[in-house]
């Protein structure tokens, strides 16, 4: 795939090496020179640009008209949103991901916007926290594709009535997928005949508006 | 850009700088162009409360939608009206969509 990731920060830095270690072909943008000399040998496989990726020549110049995905990972929000609508409208870049600095200003990271997923930390920290502390409570992780599928996770606690069930047995809805399950630190890949047990960490990825059916079947 | 003068209505987009309008059906994905053709639909079609007007466009070819943020109608485009507009399309299902591309009104 070709990405390009705008903002050479920690959370630009880290994507960039994962996904050029992995095999894609990345160009991590910043506007501060002494950045991109700083990091620029970061990793053999990433490459570097100087320039404002608020600027639609500059996307330009990075080949954002054949890009698989643009992901604006700046500290700013406003830079994050101005690079996702620039990559959307001008340049009809496929997937548009953006960073949420400022939990206050996720509403805006939407369609209207370029927005395709948009990644807040505060509001996944939330939720893990929220993950570690409830067992037997329906947690939201991420959602994906403007809202209209989200991950979910489930602790099942003794109660719940999924337990010492088949997956295929249980009822889920056609809009909703078993996608792992955590159990005392391993991770089993789900198939229609795991049997889930009480303490399993159950993910779940849910779409449209299957979400009350699954609590109901995962939580009781 | 060529000028004929004022006795030959000149129906092509004078503002938009893209270029001779491309028929629709050849329209490439994530290439820009102008395209010209008449608006069939019209339907605000709101995100998360936040307005937005999908117009069909269609020249006989094929059909785009070109969709503006933010507003729920623009003056001047109504059912009907000849329209050009120039931007970058993408796919979403079977249809071309650009984003908040320019316009022109066309007699």
């Amino acid at each position: 795939m070709r990405v390009r990731i705008v903002g050479a920060g920690s959370v630009g830095r880290y994507m960039a090496v994962q996904l050029a270690t992995s095999g894609h072909d990345v160009t991590i943008l910043d506007q501060d020179p002494q950045v991109v000399s700083r990091h620029r040998w970061l990793h053999e496989g990433v490459h570097w640009e100087e320039g404002d990726g608020c600027e639609p020549a500059t996307l330009a110049r990075v080949g954002a008209a054949e890009v698989d995905v643009v992901a604006a990972v700046t500290g700013d929000d406003e830079d994050n949103l101005v690079v996702s609508l620039l990559a959307k409208q001008e340049y009809a870049v496929p997937r548009v991901v953006a960073r949420v600095n400022n939990p206050n200003n996720e509403w805006m990271f939407n369609e209207t916007w370029g927005v395709d997923v948009s990644v807040s930390t505060p509001h996944l920290l939330t939720g893990l926290v929220e993950e570690a502390v409830n067992v037997g409570s329906f947690v939201r992780l991420l959602s994906f594709d403007q809202g209209r599928a989200r991950l979910a996770e489930v602790t099942l606690a003794d109660t719940s009535p999924a337990i010492g069930n088949e997956i295929a047995a249980l009822g889920l809805p056609r809009e909703s997928t078993v996608v792992a399950v955590l159990r005392s630190a391993q991770v089993v890949v789900p198939r229609g005949d795991t049997v889930l047990l009480a303490g399993d960490e159950v993910l779940v990825l849910v779409t449209g508006d299957a979400e009350p059916d699954v609590r109901r079947v995962l939580v009781g | 850009m060529r000028r004929r003068g004022t006795e030959v209505a000149d129906t092509r987009p004078a503002l938009l700088c893209g270029g001779e309008p491309v028929a629709i059906a050849e329209v490439l994905p994530r290439r820009r162009v102008v395209v010209l053709g008449q608006v069939t639909h019209m339907r605000a079609r709101p995100t998360d409360g936040i307005p937005s007007l999908a117009v069909t466009i269609s020249d006989g070819t094929g059909a785009v939608t070109a969709v503006w943020t933010g507003r729920r109608a623009i003056g001047g485009i109504t059912l009907g009206r000849r329209l050009a507009v120039e931007g970058v399309g993408r796919l979403v299902g079977d249809r071309l969509e650009f984003t908040n591309p320019s316009y022109e009104l066309q007699p």
